[in-house]
């Protein structure tokens, strides 16, 4: 602590988060804030986007990484890799879409050319370097760390510590069935993006069960007049509720989730009877039961290709959406929503999962738009530091462990912020 | 007895003025019973069965839409963004029988929150002409930074 103050000093993280309470200056703090960019933002598993965003040789997308341009290019050879973006010569980026598809990366500097591969392949008049120059020692550096699980690319820039495989850990499973909707297992990650902005801190974009009564009370009153023309991910009844049987879900690492898989499976039978009624409804059960036998498909019908789970830090799988974070500044952060597509159903589902998207997410959505106005009041509250504490104690003493060792408590408890801001001491503590 | 382009741009001015003062139901009163009312995303030209949009309403979404924003808890709304847009380019681009096609372009200053946002873009209308009134079967509009991160899109463009 600071002696005249009282405050905690910057920069000591444990000092800054308590057991259920955590400091405003982890919100508002620009210092505290480049220290994310280097510690957690470039120093641990980011994701950076979906193998099937890049389904041919030479595709390409290009994303940041904390302040870092980095290349998803699907080479020549099939691979995919993550390249920076950045000459070996000047330093300049060498791609100026944001996609496309290309053989070369081209700097239009001095002329250098990459392979899709990464690796050099013509240095205009390359004599006046010299004998020793070695072409093999200046291609695009790839992301020192990278790896992928089940397409989801995931790159780290530093040492993380910890394989992705690892860092994942449980949260792995409720991964699956984002793409175990699809009877093939994959998704198809082409159908755009929305992209949003609000101005506040990027930690606000939390998983919380217990704002939606309040913050989405206009949509919640809209589906409510009329019924059955919801999200799936709600389905039917009241799935914020203590008494859904919803849980929420800290799976470590900062992974945490909205569960509705207990709400869904008690209303399991009115939402088939809906889907049934759905233009290749009945299409789609028929090839996920064929796919996957009739209990399993119960299951994957029931979470309904919905996790609702926070990978952290920057990723999230929320309805039919792909989310990354992008923080600018402390007060300024970037969302893009991907919606994916399920590979091998009838396309009325999809253009159904589409419209069920664009309804609430996006900046024109009834939903998003108003997440976005509370991140902002809560930014300028937070300004104020008579009192600089905010309070995440709902559920502690209710919280438990299920036998995978997940913490888990109500769906209106915050458990999820906890959790969170766990994993965030211990990033920002990392030297 | 005013021209059909004369009819057209006086619905349009209507329209925008019906728009920038949140007069929804008489803005809804404007539209056919079956209607489009699409915002593509990322580009002009995309396929909605399979790509994004910022907004694809038919009616039923449209009419929650309205609902929506007309409720006390309309956050993204409270306060209402102050709008004022100007029309220009208005080109008739199709003509059937009763009905005709309109192309306009726009400017919108928005301000909320001590911002001011400036919004171009194109609108494409497809109306039903029944003489003495016309009414908005399809509505697309291309923002020009549709491709663009965007803070608050909830008000009507």
């Amino acid at each position: 602590m600071d002696p005249i103050t009282k405050q905690p000093t910057l920069f000591n993280p444990e000092e800054l988060v308590t057991e259920d309470r955590a400091h405003s200056a982890i919100y508002t703090s620009e210092e505290i804030f480049e220290l994310e960019m280097e510690r957690i933002f470039h120093g641990s598993w980011m994701y950076l986007g979906h193998h099937s965003e890049v389904p041919h040789p030479g595709d390409y997308q290009v994303r940041q990484i904390g302040r870092q341009s980095v290349i998803m290019v699907r080479g020549d050879d099939g691979t995919v890799r993550a390249l920076m973006n950045r000459c070996s010569h000047r330093g300049m980026a060498v791609c100026e879409a944001e996609e496309g598809n290309t053989r070369f990366f081209r700097c239009w500097y001095h002329g250098w050319v990459y392979g899709n591969d990464g690796e050099l392949q013509d240095v205009p008049k390359e004599n006046g370097y010299g004998e020793t120059f070695d072409k093999s020692e200046f291609g695009l550096k790839p992301a020192p760390w990278s790896a992928d699980y089940r397409g989801f690319h995931f790159v780290s820039l530093r040492d993380p510590g910890i394989s992705v495989d690892e860092y994942l850990g449980s949260a792995k499973k409720y991964i699956d069935p984002f793409l175990d909707a699809s009877p093939l297992g994959e998704i198809e990650v082409l159908a755009g993006v929305h992209r949003t902005k609000y101005y506040g801190n990027w930690k606000f974009v939390g998983m919380d069960g217990y704002h939606p009564h309040f913050t989405h009370k206009s949509v919640l009153d809209m589906w409510s007049r009329k019924q059955g023309t919801n999200l799936g991910a709600t389905h039917r009844g009241d799935p914020f509720a203590d008494e859904s049987g919803n849980l929420t879900r800290d799976m470590g690492n900062g992974h945490v989730m909205l569960d509705f898989y207990p709400g869904r499976e008690q209303h399991y039978d009115t939402y088939l009877e809906g889907l049934l009624a759905k233009p290749g409804g009945r299409e789609y059960l028929q090839a996920m039961e064929a796919a996957h036998g009739r209990e399993e498909a119960r299951r994957q019908l029931i979470w309904a290709g919905d996790p609702h789970a926070g990978i952290y830090p920057n990723m999230q799988l929320i309805n039919i959406q792909i989310r990354i974070i992008r923080p600018i500044s402390a007060s300024e952060t970037e969302i893009l929503m991907f919606p994916a597509l399920l590979k091998g159903v009838p396309d009325e589902i999809n253009a159904t999962r589409l419209r069920h998207h664009e309804s609430f997410y996006g900046p024109a959505g009834t939903g998003a738009p108003d997440d976005a106005e509370l991140f902002e009041r809560n930014q300028v509250g937070l300004q104020n530091d008579v009192d600089p504490w905010i309070f995440l104690g709902r559920g502690i003493d209710r919280q438990t462990r299920d036998e995978a060792g997940d913490l888990v408590g109500l769906v209106s408890d915050e458990v999820t912020q906890r959790g969170q801001l766990k994993a965030w001491v211990k990033l920002m503590a990392k030297s | 007895m005013d021209s059909l382009a004369d009819r057209v741009a006086r619905f349009l001015y209507l329209e925008a003025d019906l728009m920038d003062e949140h007069r929804f139901d008489e803005w809804l009163a404007l539209w056919n019973q079956e209607l489009l009312y699409w915002v593509p995303c990322n580009a002009d030209d995309i396929d909605p069965s399979r790509q994004v949009s910022l907004i694809y309403d038919d009616r039923d979404a449209l009419e929650n839409r309205l609902a929506r924003l007309q409720s006390p808890a309309a956050h993204s709304q409270i306060p209402r963004s102050r709008l004022r847009r100007v029309l220009s380019n208005i080109v008739i681009t199709d003509q059937g029988e009763s009905r005709v096609q309109a192309s306009s372009n726009f400017i919108l200053a928005e301000s909320r929150h001590h911002r001011q946002v400036i919004i171009g873009g194109k609108s494409i209308h497809t109306l039903i002409d029944h003489g003495d009134t016309l009414r908005i079967k399809e509505k697309k509009v291309l923002l020009i930074n549709n491709d663009d991160y965007i803070n608050n899109l909830s008000f009507i463009v």
